[in-house]
């Protein structure tokens, strides 16, 4: 695959249903530990072109906490989650309850910080657990990375050099939807673009 | 009425006086911005990695790489009629988002950086301001008009530069 944007509309249904199925199980298990009930919206198979990236999340300059993986495995790629810090802070109330959630200065303190990782470390690995059974490919994701700042600025890091040969990305993306409060939590999942035709080999559509 | 033109990832645009050149969120990319006081003419190339090398030709977007998009940025400038001598330049971004971890780190920021200076270096075109690196996005303003240069980072005023 030379360029994601020869990508055909069932190699892209194909990459839309992986992403159903991964985030899933990381919906399931999203709720078993908030202990609520979580919708998801329907995932989506899309290519981007980079001018675009930045504004995905509430604009580019909106404040964002996001915890970034590794993929790593024969299937490599990268793991994105993203939600705005007024849902962080939700969040760590849900999970940490009676707990004084320290956020100043666009920081959250140590134990907070320890949390948000844990959380993405969760949902990046149930994801990646459905997707490893259904393709019969071990996937691990890597130790979680974690940043609060523009959302345009997280983002860009990730994917630029995903970007040296396309002016496109590809990103599979859905969203954890907690209706009690409504916390919305992004993510998104990009194949490398070097695993890409191996992966469309596991899922028939090469 | 100034006009406020976005420049994207991978882009580069270049504006006349009164306007206004600006980019939103920037990361490890490094913002290229040269300007020419004489005739009030600037650009900005928003660089999201640094060497072009190893790209086939035809594949090749100019408009991404330090090693390409700086030149490009200098030329279409030319073409707009700036005195080359007048022109300098200042350079933004270029910092490391997510904190390394045990298994990774992406230290794009730094060779950017480090890329767009060399780029700079052989165009003979001075750095008059910088601010790059660290840990936090930047959004920025260019004014045509002085050149001048309004930078923002979360949880900060703004700063001229």
């Amino acid at each position: 695959m030379d360029d994601v944007l020869n990508l055909t509309k069932r190699q892209l249904d194909a990459l839309r249903e992986l992403g159903n199925i991964g985030s899933g199980n990381a919906a399931t298990a999203l709720a078993q530990f908030l202990n609520r009930k979580i919708d998801m919206d329907v995932p989506s198979a899309k290519i981007l072109p980079l001018a675009e990236v930045s504004g995905l999340v509430g604009g580019p300059e909106q404040q964002v906490l996001g915890i970034f993986l590794k993929v790593m495995g024969q299937l490599s790629g990268r793991f994105i989650l993203l939600v705005p810090t007024s849902t962080a802070i939700k969040l760590l109330q849900a999970l940490m309850p009676g707990f004084e959630i320290n956020f100043s200065n666009g920081k959250f303190g140590e134990m907070e910080t320890s949390c948000m990782r844990e959380v993405g470390n969760i949902l990046a690995g149930s994801f990646l657990n459905a997707l490893s059974v259904l393709t019969r490919v071990p996937m691990l994701n890597s130790l979680p990375s974690m940043a609060i700042d523009m959302a345009g600025a997280l983002l860009d890091s990730v994917i630029s050099d995903m970007a040296a040969v396309s002016d496109h990305v590809l990103m599979i993306e859905t969203a954890f939807v907690e209706s009690q409060e409504n916390l919305r939590i992004h993510i998104f999942l990009l194949p490398d673009p070097a695993s890409l035709d191996r992966l469309l080999e596991i899922l028939g559509v090469k | 009425m100034p006009e406020i033109y976005p420049v994207g990832m991978a882009d580069i645009r270049i504006a006349k006086a009164p306007d206004v050149l600006a980019v939103y969120g920037v990361g490890s990319c490094v913002i290229v911005a040269m300007y020419d006081p004489k005739t009030t003419i600037g650009g900005l190339a928003h660089v999201i990695l640094p060497d072009s090398t190893g790209i086939a030709p035809e594949r090749l977007n100019p408009k991404k790489f330090a090693d390409t998009a700086v030149p490009l940025l200098y030329q279409t400038l030319s073409h707009a009629g700036v005195y080359k001598s007048s022109l300098w330049a200042k350079v933004i971004g270029g910092a490391e988002m997510f904190p390394p971890t045990e298994d990774f780190s992406l230290n794009i920021g730094k060779k950017n950086t480090e890329a767009v200076h060399d780029a700079l270096r052989k165009l003979g075109v001075p750095v008059l301001a910088e601010d790059t690196g660290g840990t936090v996005g930047r959004s920025l303003e260019m004014r045509l008009d002085s050149g001048k240069i309004a930078l923002t980072v979360l949880g900060e005023s703004v700063r001229e530069l």
